[in-house]
């Protein structure tokens, strides 16, 4: 037990002392922030004012397209929450009888060099859109991917059409304005016990930003295990650590060392938060938001509980592609494509949170591998079964029980090989000789 | 470093290897090795690369698990019994690059179940013997190779180990560091620790050893004490020094082998020839500057039990 201390404080102390730890436990929070607030700024403002020729075959769109201001704007979808963002538009307006002639000239000049004669989109209206649906309208564009300027004009167009169809019928205008208004919808998130939270969009961000704060350590810090396995047999250190010690207690030692290492991270990243939540708590009150819904003392239990688990059951594979490869470029190459894998829950974070309990999302939370970041983001997202909880948990148990009895084994053969990288058969051997 | 002498009687058994087993998929590295150390003493480990010294030492060290066959330590069994009792100097060396001398030393000591407090004392002593104390604060890259051994050998010898495995010590050593580990070793065997000795030098092996055992393929094939295995092999070695050209010595009748060296030779008789006639022969066309009749070297045993192929030439 000593000797796994020792290790462990080894591994520990070189890894807290290093100035990137120190860099990255300050620069990842601004990471972070960057990765969650830039795209939806750069969605909304970063290409600045665009420049939308609205070619209209009707003729009687003018007065909405020069007053766009009657046109409720579209709701950003992830980091605005509940506030209306102001997307700048710019529009030319040309009325033409045969419109899809009378927008040829302007789709040429989409993406054009100058920025005199460029034009962003072409919207077109055709001549029976007030009388019929059965012509649809064209949004022109570069980019087939800018859904929210096409929403947006669509929304434009179709409010125009619907509220000129409701005057045909004779309706007054104040009448046409009430049937045409938008009601807004609120989410809120009922739990077993009946309580009432007030969900949607934070739901999302506070799931996004956990998802990403359980995920990535154990990432970095398996990368970080096997490089230093690598160093370890490269520097030729290994050998008179396994004639001390026994494998499974030197790598007991650096997985628990390095898992410390993380923590203390994370740990430093939620203080971080804490204290801005602190500082801001008054500004994210008037936003409607309770972060109390987010920091409860459970969501920190399940928080360590589960980023134990997703770590150790990352870092037992990291360790074993150390110790079988002699080099970090060999492991890299070899861990790549598995990486991905490992990766699944964080590309599907969207659909966890957003579909928590739908049969494929509780299935994955009870998956080895794939359990504990699943399972936690539906316990911060929804409510879970205690059953389906503790399966989960103890699936993953069971996963890392297995995956360190395998690794210790191939880890005591692969790290005195310095050979060819051994086969998937030869692995197997290796597990059942060692 | 810590006196010894008397506190154990003199050339007991401590180490017992019983004809232990080691396969490696297709490879059969070791193939029933046995042999014993005793205490207080020197023991050569001698063979070529690939003979499978190095596997029978990390046996001994519990790094492998014997296929079969048993490692006693003064009559325990298994490796994990005197583990902490070991000190291990792999021919592989290496120390983490990025860790300050003294920090290493103690971890070292600590994975040998020593507290920190307890060594602190004996790291000063080492330092300041290898001359390091200057550089007890540097980080290990920072050294030069010859310096970044002395870290390791004191790494080695730190835990006050009873039982010392030298895997290939000269290796990579300048003349001056040679010396150093040959005094240090002589020093620490009359402190009464005893000491296996990995090499495939022969001579080094016959300044130091008290014993021998010497492993070819896997298998040991000649063991004892090293001036009894001599003698078995008979006073049939002739050693010359001359000035001319000796290269005709080889095709004298009843000369076995000669290993001829500048003005040097060494030659093997045949069991019933006679020395004087080889000297009369020589007398002839070379001037003689010394004729002595001896027991064999190393190398030459090493030779008539392995075949022809020189140990040192093949391990260079």
């Amino acid at each position: 037990m000593n000797k796994l201390i020792a290790v462990l404080k080894r591994e520990y102390l070189q890894s807290v002392r290093r100035r990137m730890f120190i860099i990255m436990t300050i620069l990842f929070p601004a990471l972070m922030a960057a990765a969650f607030v830039l795209p939806s700024l750069v969605m909304v403002k970063g290409l600045g004012k665009k420049q939308i020729v609205i070619v209209d075959g009707t003729g009687r769109l003018q007065s909405t397209v020069e007053h766009p201001e009657s046109v409720p704007a579209r709701r950003r979808p992830v980091a605005a929450g509940d506030r209306e963002v102001e997307m700048p538009l710019d529009y030319v307006y040309v009325s033409a009888a045969d419109p899809e002639a009378a927008a040829k000239p302007y789709i040429h000049r989409l993406g054009a060099e100058r920025k005199a004669e460029r034009v962003d989109g072409v919207f077109v209206v055709p001549a029976n859109a007030f009388e019929s649906n059965d012509s649809p309208m064209r949004y022109y564009s570069r980019s087939s991917a800018d859904f929210i300027t096409q929403q947006r004009l669509g929304d434009m167009a179709n409010l125009a059409i619907r509220r000129a169809r409701l005057q045909a019928l004779n309706i007054p205008p104040a009448e046409i304005e009430k049937l045409t208004n938008r009601a807004q919808v609120e989410a809120v998130q009922i739990s077993k016990s009946g309580e009432a939270k007030k969900g949607g969009a934070e739901n999302l961000i506070f799931g996004l930003l956990f998802g990403f704060l359980l995920t990535m350590p154990s990432f970095i810090y398996g990368i970080e295990i096997m490089r230093g396995i690598i160093q370890e047999k490269s520097d030729r250190v290994v050998e008179v650590l396994v004639s001390s010690m026994s494998p499974r207690a030197l790598l007991s030692g650096k997985i628990i060392g390095v898992a410390a290492v993380g923590l203390t991270q994370i740990g430093a990243w939620l203080l971080m938060l804490a204290g801005l939540a602190t500082f801001f708590a008054a500004a994210v009150a008037a936003t409607g938001i309770d972060l109390r819904q987010y920091i409860r003392a459970s969501t920190f239990i399940y928080f360590i509980l589960f980023f134990i688990l997703a770590y150790l059951t990352n870092v037992c594979v990291y360790a074993i592609a150390g110790a079988i490869c002699n080099s970090d470029r060999e492991a890299q190459q070899l861990i790549a494509p598995i990486g991905v894998l490992m990766m699944l829950p964080l590309f599907l974070l969207g659909p966890i949170i957003t579909n928590a309990d739908s049969p494929m999302i509780v299935g994955l939370s009870m998956m080895p591998m794939y359990g504990p970041v699943t399972m936690f983001i539906r316990t911060l997202v929804s409510d879970p079964p205690v059953t389906q909880i503790l399966t989960s948990i103890g699936v993953s148990l069971l996963t890392v029980m297995v995956f360190l009895w395998a690794t210790a084994k191939i880890f005591r053969i692969g790290i005195l090989s310095y050979g060819k990288r051994p086969t998937i058969p030869e692995l197997m051997r290796w597990v059942r000789v060692a | 470093m810590i006196a010894r002498r008397g506190m154990f009687p003199p050339m007991q058994e401590v180490l017992t290897v019983e004809n232990i087993v080691k396969t490696f998929a297709t490879v059969r590295a070791v193939r029933g090795i046995s042999f014993s150390v005793r205490r207080g003493t020197i023991t050569g480990l001698l063979g070529r690369n690939g003979a499978g010294k190095t596997t029978t030492i990390r046996m001994i060290t519990g790094i492998f698990m014997p296929d079969s066959g048993s490692i006693r330590w003064q009559g325990a069994e298994g490796a994990k019994s005197f583990r902490d009792r070991i000190g291990y100097l792999p021919e592989e060396r290496g120390l983490y690059r990025q860790m300050k001398i003294v920090e290493h030393l103690l971890f070292l000591a600590e994975i040998k179940g020593k507290k920190p407090a307890e060594v602190r004392p004996a790291i000063d002593r080492w330092l300041q013997r290898f001359e390091l104390g200057e550089k007890r604060n540097a980080k290990v890259e920072e050294l030069s190779k010859g310096n970044q051994q002395k870290v390791q050998i004191i790494g080695t010898l730190l835990h006050d180990p009873e039982l010392i495995i030298l895997d290939e010590p000269f290796s990579g050593l300048d003349p001056v560091n040679v010396m150093l580990v040959r005094d240090l070793l002589r020093e620490l065997k009359e402190e009464g620790r005893t000491i296996l000795l990995s090499t495939h030098q022969m001579g080094e092996a016959e300044k130091m050893a008290d014993d021998i055992v010497l492993i070819h393929q896997g298998q040991a094939v000649l063991s004892g004490d090293l001036e009894q295995v001599r003698r078995s092999f008979g006073s049939n070695t002739l050693h010359l020094d001359f000035d001319g050209d000796g290269s005709f010595l080889s095709g004298l009748p009843h000369v076995v082998h000669a290993a001829i060296q500048n003005n040097s030779a060494e030659l093997t008789l045949e069991p019933d020839a006679d020395p004087q006639e080889i000297l009369q022969a020589a007398i002839g066309r070379l001037r003689i500057r010394r004729f002595e009749v001896a027991v064999p070297s190393l190398e030459q045993i090493f030779i008539s039990k392995v075949g022809t192929e020189s140990l040192s030439t093949e391990a260079a």
